[in-house]
């Protein structure tokens, strides 16, 4: 029968006091304190918060869950954004040693999951994210505002807007998919969609509302001599 | 739809609710029409299904005029619900679905089973034994569409499928309506929520009148394909 190990791995802990060695110590309590800026690093932290895992598994998750919306990355980029977070002391690497099957060697696989330190860092980057969301939807509403003027330019705008959130479908509901493998929507993709459903909604009636007010701009518009 | 237009009259005022609206649904085709309240999206649909005439324009269903064959079509081919709130007490569910078939005459125990299976259908069987009153907004909407169902349309409109339902079940009734449309059944929705947007083949607005975005369906029509002198060209 196949044994699994759990080390409290001394190879681990001497890679990363060999790195600090390398770094020359200050060097890597300095990189542990810059402010991680990487979408996909936070993506990955969001990753193992929601189910610790193997690099391999966080990869194929990342590219079901996030490939359309978030960078392309390969598989080096995932294991280069769980080193940079265990760096960074916000998830923790165990490393599961197996038996091959023919019993002759040893198989090593890391193991990573989120530290209470990494939960509060990634919920504090959440917020922060809808904030900017937010803060970026409203600077797009005020530079509209710009064609107050031109309310034509406006208008069309509107109109192509309209399309692009008429036509957009990824606010579909999550189901089952069968085929090439079954994957079953997670909680993730249900919050998504009905994120996307409730912005679509509320999008619609902005520009409802702000068609109105170019429309009435528009009808009081004197042509240029 | 062909340039339909219809006006509603508030106090002496005469208001263009539909300004020559043209829109075309394919069998299999999920259309939502998202509008703010008092947009007309109502309006649009009860003139989609026939139950109101346009004052202006054309409704044609299978390439009949819906208004020159009267009421027919609702139950010949055409379904229409609207959310409608349950009152205390009344008939019981499955009296409620077979009554629409007893009025055409059909023998009661051929509509009993009719009904059954439309309630199946709908995922309320369990409920055909309860009052009317007794459902919840969600199964409301069911037995509506299975009343609409037990005629076997082939357009099903549906005014604000969603409407009042609780908001983690407003996802089963889209999915149904998509099962419905990938049965093949063409089913035009209104939405006010943005809910019935989600899994429509095409979303459309409806303001001041206008209706925006596709209104006739993106698949063009199938052009079969014949060999000849070795190459693929159009029949």
């Amino acid at each position: 029968m196949e044994t699994v190990e759990w080390e409290t791995d001394r190879y681990v802990q001497a890679e990363s006091d060999y790195s600090f060695a390398l770094m020359g110590g200050t060097e890597a309590r300095r990189e542990r304190s810059l402010p991680m800026r990487s979408a996909v690093n936070w993506t990955v932290l969001g990753l193992v918060i929601e189910r610790s895992s193997y690099g391999f598994e966080l990869w194929k998750r990342y590219e079901r869950e996030y490939g359309d919306m978030a960078p392309t990355v390969g598989g080096s980029n995932i294991y280069a954004a769980l080193n940079v977070l265990k760096d960074k002391g916000l998830i923790e690497e165990r490393v599961e040693t197996r038996r091959a099957p023919d019993g002759t060697a040893r198989l090593r696989k890391s193991h990573y999951r989120a530290t209470q330190e990494g939960l509060v860092a990634y919920e504090g980057w959440v917020i922060a994210q809808a904030r900017e969301h937010d803060r970026r939807s409203r600077q797009f509403a005020r530079q509209l505002g710009a064609f107050e003027r031109q309310p034509q330019i406006a208008l069309a705008i509107l109109e192509r807007y309209g399309r692009a959130c008429l036509d957009d479908k990824d606010a579909r509901i999550p189901t089952t998919v069968k085929f090439p493998t079954p994957v079953t929507p997670g909680l993730g993709d249900q919050l998504a969609s009905a994120y996307g459903r409730e912005v679509k909604a509320a999008t619609l009636g902005w520009i409802e509302y702000a068609r109105r007010k170019f429309e009435a701009l528009a009808s009081k518009e004197t042509p240029l001599p | 739809m062909r340039r339909v237009s219809r006006f509603h009259a508030r106090g002496s005022r005469r208001v263009e609710v539909l300004r020559e609206v043209s829109l075309e649904i394919d069998a299999g085709e999920l259309v939502a029409v998202w509008g703010l309240r008092r947009s007309g999206r109502s309006t649009l649909l009860a003139v989609a299904a026939g139950v109101d005439p346009p004052d202006a324009g054309e409704v044609l269903f299978e390439g009949a005029d819906l208004n020159a064959r009267g009421t027919t079509a609702l139950g010949n081919g055409v379904g229409y619900c609207r959310p409608i709130a349950g009152r205390p007490g009344g008939r019981s569910v499955i009296e409620n679905v077979c009554a629409g078939l007893l009025a055409r005459g059909v023998p009661p125990l051929d509509a009993q089973s009719r009904a059954q299976r439309a309630l199946e259908r709908v995922g309320v069987e369990p409920c055909s034994e309860l009052a009317s009153g007794e459902l919840d907004a969600a199964e409301t909407m069911r037995v509506a569409i299975a009343c609409a169902l037990v005629f076997g349309p082939r357009l099903l409109v549906i005014d604000e499928p969603t409407k009042g339902v609780d908001l983690l079940d407003r996802d089963e009734i889209i999915l149904l309506l998509r099962s419905l449309a990938n049965s093949g059944i063409a089913v035009l929705v209104s939405d006010g929520d943005g809910s019935g947007l989600s899994d429509a083949d095409r979303s459309l607005a409806l303001a001041g009148g206008v209706l925006r975005g596709k209104t006739s369906p993106e698949l063009g029509t199938v052009v079969p394909l014949a060999r000849a002198a070795g190459r693929i060209t159009a029949a």
